[in-house]
C-alpha cells in the first residue's frame, strides 16, 4: 500500500484496468464532437459499453432517423461507441465524419492511455523507491547503532582486559616475590640449620659432660669428708664451695644448659617450619594435612602474635588433601595476619577445622573490630587496602581468594563492627571413585 | 492475476516478459503484434523508449469473451532489461501470471542471463510470487546470429528443470508464436485448475490458445519442429 504526500491511499497495479470515462476527458472529446455537429451533423455523441451517454453535442434529431455509430476499443476490447445522428440524406457524409471521428478518437485514446500508463507505474516506481530507501534508511540506522554499541563496548572491553592484564600482573608480580621470599628462607634456614646442628649437638654433650664432671665433684667431697679427721681441709674447702657458690653453679648450669637446649630447638623447628612454609622442596601437588598447614603457618606468625592473643584451636579429624601447601599456607597466612593486626588487646582467635560433606570446612573467627559494611564487598578485589600507603599491597585476601578459588573452594565473610569477623572457607575433596 | 471481477465477469491476467537489457523483448511483442492479426488483439503500446532501450515497458493487450460471457483481458508487458530499472522491473511483475524469459544466445551475454535470472527470482519473491509454481517459459533468442550458446549445452543445464525452452529469432519471427503459446498454455492450465474456465465458463484450453492467437494448439505450439528442445 502506498500513499502519496496527501496521504491517499495509491495503490495502483501496473496494468489495472481503466474506464473509458477516465480515458476521455471533456477537452479530448468535446471539439471532436462539435466539429461533427458543424460539418453536418444533428449530434454526436460517445457512450460506453452499457450504452450510457458519456459525452454529448447537438440534439438528436429523432425525425431524420439515421443513426452511424462506429466502436471505440480499448485494449482489444469494445469499450463503447460513437453515436452520430444527422439527416437521412446526410449519410455519405455522416459515415465520413465517422470514420474521421473513429481514427481521432483511437490516436487520442492511444496517447492518454500511454500518458496514464506512464504516470502511474512513474509514481508507483518512486514510490515503491521511496519505500525502499526508508527501508534501507532504517537498516542503516539499526545497523549504525549495532557498531556504535559495539565501539562503546570495545571501549569497556579493553578496559575489563586491561583490568585482567593489571590483576595478572600484580598475581605475578606477588608470587615471584613470595617465591623469592620462599627462596631466601629456604637459603637462610639451610645456613642456620648448619651451625645449629653442632650447637645443639655439642650442648648435648657438655651436658653429658658437665653431669660426669659434677659427679666426680661430689664423689671427692663425700671422700673428703671421710678422711679429713681432722676438718681443717673439709672447713676450708666448704668456704672455697661456698665462695664460689657452687651449689648454684650447678644448679643454675642445668638450666642454661635446658634452657639452651630449648632455644636450640625452638630454632630448629622454627627453620623446619619456615622451610615448611615456602615448600621450596615440593613445589607441585601433595597429600597435605590440613590442620598441621594451619599450624606451620601459625609459627611463622610467632612474632606477629602479641602478648595476650590467645589461639583457639578446634580442630577435627581431617582426610589428605591434594593441593600445593605453600600456597595453601599462604591463603591462610593472609587471613590469620589480618586478623593479628587489626585485632586489638584481648584477641581471641578461633579456628576450627571440620569434614562434613565431603569437604573440608575450615572457619577462622575472630573477636577484633570487625569489617564495616561498605567495604565488606570489596575486601576480596585486587588493590583494595585499609592500610596506610606504602603499608599493605591490596593483595592479601584477593590471593587467599584466588587460591581458595583454584581448588574449586568457596571463602565467605561474615562481620560485625564491634563484635568480629569470620571467614569460612570450604575446600571440596576430590569425589571418590567406587570400584565396582 | 490483475483482478478478478465476479460481478461484472471480468478478468484480468498478466503476462511479462523478462530477460537482460537488449535481449529481445520488445522485438518479441512487435513481431507478436506483426503476426498475430486476430479480433481481440489490442494495439501494442511501446512507452518511452530511448535509444532502441526500454525505460518503462511495452504493453500488448488481447481481449477474448468466454461462452458464459466471462470477458477475459490477457495484458503482456516487458520490463526494461537494465540494471538500474529494477523498481520498473518490481512493479510490473506485480500480480504476474506468467513469465517469459527471454535469454539472449550470444556466449558473451551468460553472464548477463544468469544475472538476470536471478533478479528475476529475487523480484518474484519481492512481490510474493512462487517460482516454483508461476507458469516459466523460457527463450533463448538470437538464434539467427553466430557465436551461441550450443543447443547442446541449453539442453543439458534447462532440460532437467522440466521448463520449457523454445529457440527463437525473435527479429526474423521465429518461435516467438510458439514462445508465447506455450506460456499462455500454462497460464490458462493455472488459471483453469482455480477458476473452472471450462467447466464453468465452457472455455477449454484450445478456445483459449485459439482467440488469443488465432491458432489451434497444435498448430501454434508444434509448428516449428527445429525450435523443439529436450525441454519439451
Amino acid at each position: 500500500m502506498i500513499k502519496d504526500n496527501q496521504g491517499i491511499q495509491y495503490d495502483y497495479i501496473v496494468g489495472e484496468e481503466k474506464k473509458l470515462l477516465e480515458l476521455i476527458k471533456g477537452p479530448d472529446i468535446m471539439p471532436l464532437l462539435k466539429s461533427a455537429v458543424n460539418a453536418g451533423a444533428a449530434s454526436a455523441a460517445l457512450v460506453n459499453a452499457e450504452g450510457e451517454i458519456l459525452h454529448q453535442y447537438g440534439e438528436a434529431d429523432r425525425a431524420a432517423g439515421l443513426i452511424v455509430s462506429r466502436p471505440v476499443y480499448l485494449e482489444g476490447e469494445v469499450a463503447g461507441q460513437i453515436v452520430i445522428s444527422g439527416h437521412k440524406d446526410r449519410e455519405l457524409l455522416l459515415n465520413a465524419v465517422g470514420e474521421l471521428m473513429f481514427n481521432a478518437l483511437k490516436i487520442i485514446l492511444q496517447c492518454n492511455f500511454k500518458t496514464i500508463l506512464a504516470t502511474e507505474t512513474h509514481k508507483t516506481v518512486v514510490y515503491q523507491s521511496y519505500e525502499e530507501l526508508l527501508e534501507t534508511n532504517e537498516k542503516l540506522k539499526l545497523s549504525e547503532r549495532k557498531y556504535r554499541e559495539l565501539a562503546g563496548s570495545l571501549e569497556k572491553q579493553v578496559q575489563e582486559r586491561t583490568e585482567d592484564l593489571k590483576r595478572a600482573h600484580a598475581k605475578l608480580l606477588h608470587q615471584e616475590k613470595l617465591a623469592s621470599v620462599g627462596q631466601l628462607a629456604a637459603g637462610v634456614a639451610h645456613e642456620i640449620n648448619n651451625p645449629l646442628g653442632f650447637i645443639l649437638s655439642n650442648i648435648n654433650t657438655l651436658n653429658q659432660y658437665f653431669y660426669k664432671l659434677k659427679e666426680m665433684v661430689f664423689f671427692y667431697r663425700t671422700a673428703m669428708e671421710k678422711k679429713d679427721a681432722s676438718g681443717k681441709y673439709l672447713e676450708k674447702s666448704k668456704q672455697q664451695w661456698e665462695r664460689l657458690k657452687l651449689d648454684f653453679v650447678f644448679e643454675d648450669t642445668d638450666d642454661l644448659i635446658r634452657e639452651s637446649l630449648e632455644g636450640a630447638g625452638r630454632v630448629k623447628k622454627i627453620v623446619s617450619d619456615l622451610k615448611g612454609f615456602s615448600h621450596i622442596d615440593e613445589a607441585h601437588k601433595s597429600d597435605a594435612d590440613i590442620n598441621t598447614e594451619i599450624d606451620r603457618t601459625l609459627s611463622v606468625l610467632t612474632h606477629e602474635i602479641p602478648q595476650g592473643v590467645q589461639i583457639v584451636k578446634n580442630y577435627g579429624e581431617l582426610p589428605p588433601f591434594s593441593c600445593n601447601a605453600a600456597h595453601i599456607c599462604q591463603a591462610f597466612y593472609n587471613i590469620l595476619l589480618n586478623a593479628l593486626q587489626a585485632g586489638g588487646a584481648g584477641l581471641v582467635i578461633d579456628i576450627a577445622t571440620q569434614n562434613a560433606n565431603n569437604m573440608i570446612k575450615i572457619k577462622f573467627s575472630d573477636n577484633g573490630p570487625g569489617i564495616p559494611d561498605s567495604i565488606r564487598d570489596r575486601i576480596f578485589e585486587p588493590f583494595f587496602t585499609t592500610k596506610e600507603v606504602g603499608t599493605g599491597t591490596g593483595m592479601g585476601l584477593n590471593v587467599t581468594y584466588e587460591i581458595i578459588s583454584s581448588y574449586q573452594g568457596t571463602i565467605e565473610v561474615e562481620s560485625e563492627v564491634g563484635k568480629g569477623t569470620a571467614f569460612s572457607i570450604l575446600l571440596p575433596l576430590p569425589q571418590k571413585v567406587k570400584n565396582v | 492475476m490483475i483482478e478478478y471481477d465476479e460481478f461484472e465477469n471480468r478478468m484480468v491476467l498478466k503476462l511479462v516478459y523478462y530477460g537482460p537489457a537488449l535481449s529481445g523483448k520488445t522485438t518479441n511483442l512487435l513481431s507478436l503484434h506483426d503476426i498475430l492479426d486476430q479480433e481481440g488483439r489490442g494495439d501494442l503500446t511501446v512507452l518511452d523508449t530511448k535509444d532502441d532501450r526500454t525505460i518503462f515497458f511495452d504493453l500488448l493487450p488481447f481481449f477474448l469473451t468466454a461462452p458464459s460471457g466471462l470477458k477475459i483481458k490477457l495484458k503482456v508487458f516487458t520490463v526494461p532489461g537494465q540494471v538500474k530499472h529494477d523498481a520498473t522491473r518490481k512493479a510490473v511483475l506485480q500480480r504476474a501470471d506468467g513469465v517469459a524469459f527471454i535469454a539472449d544466445s550470444q556466449l558473451s551475454e551468460e553472464t548477463n542471463n544468469s544475472e538476470s535470472f536471478g533478479n528475476l527470482e529475487n523480484n518474484l519473491e519481492f512481490v510474493g510470487l512462487d517460482i516454483e509454481s508461476i507458469p516459466l517459459v523460457i527463450q533463448f533468442n538470437k538464434r539467427d546470429l553466430k557465436d551461441t550458446v550450443s543447443e547442446e549445452n541449453i539442453v543439458r543445464t534447462w532440460g532437467p528443470t522440466g521448463i520449457p525452452v523454445v529457440l527463437s529469432s525473435a527479429i526474423m519471427g521465429q518461435g516467438v508464436v510458439e514462445t508465447f503459446s506455450r506460456l499462455v498454455e500454462l497460464t490458462y492450465d493455472r488459471i483453469d485448475t482455480k477458476h473452472l474456465l471450462e467447466k464453468n465458463h465452457g472455455l477449454d484450453k484450445n478456445m483459449f490458445i485459439q482467440k488469443i492467437t488465432g491458432r489451434n494448439l497444435n498448430e501454434a505450439v508444434f509448428k516449428d519442429k527445429r525450435n523443439m528442445t529436450a525441454g519439451y
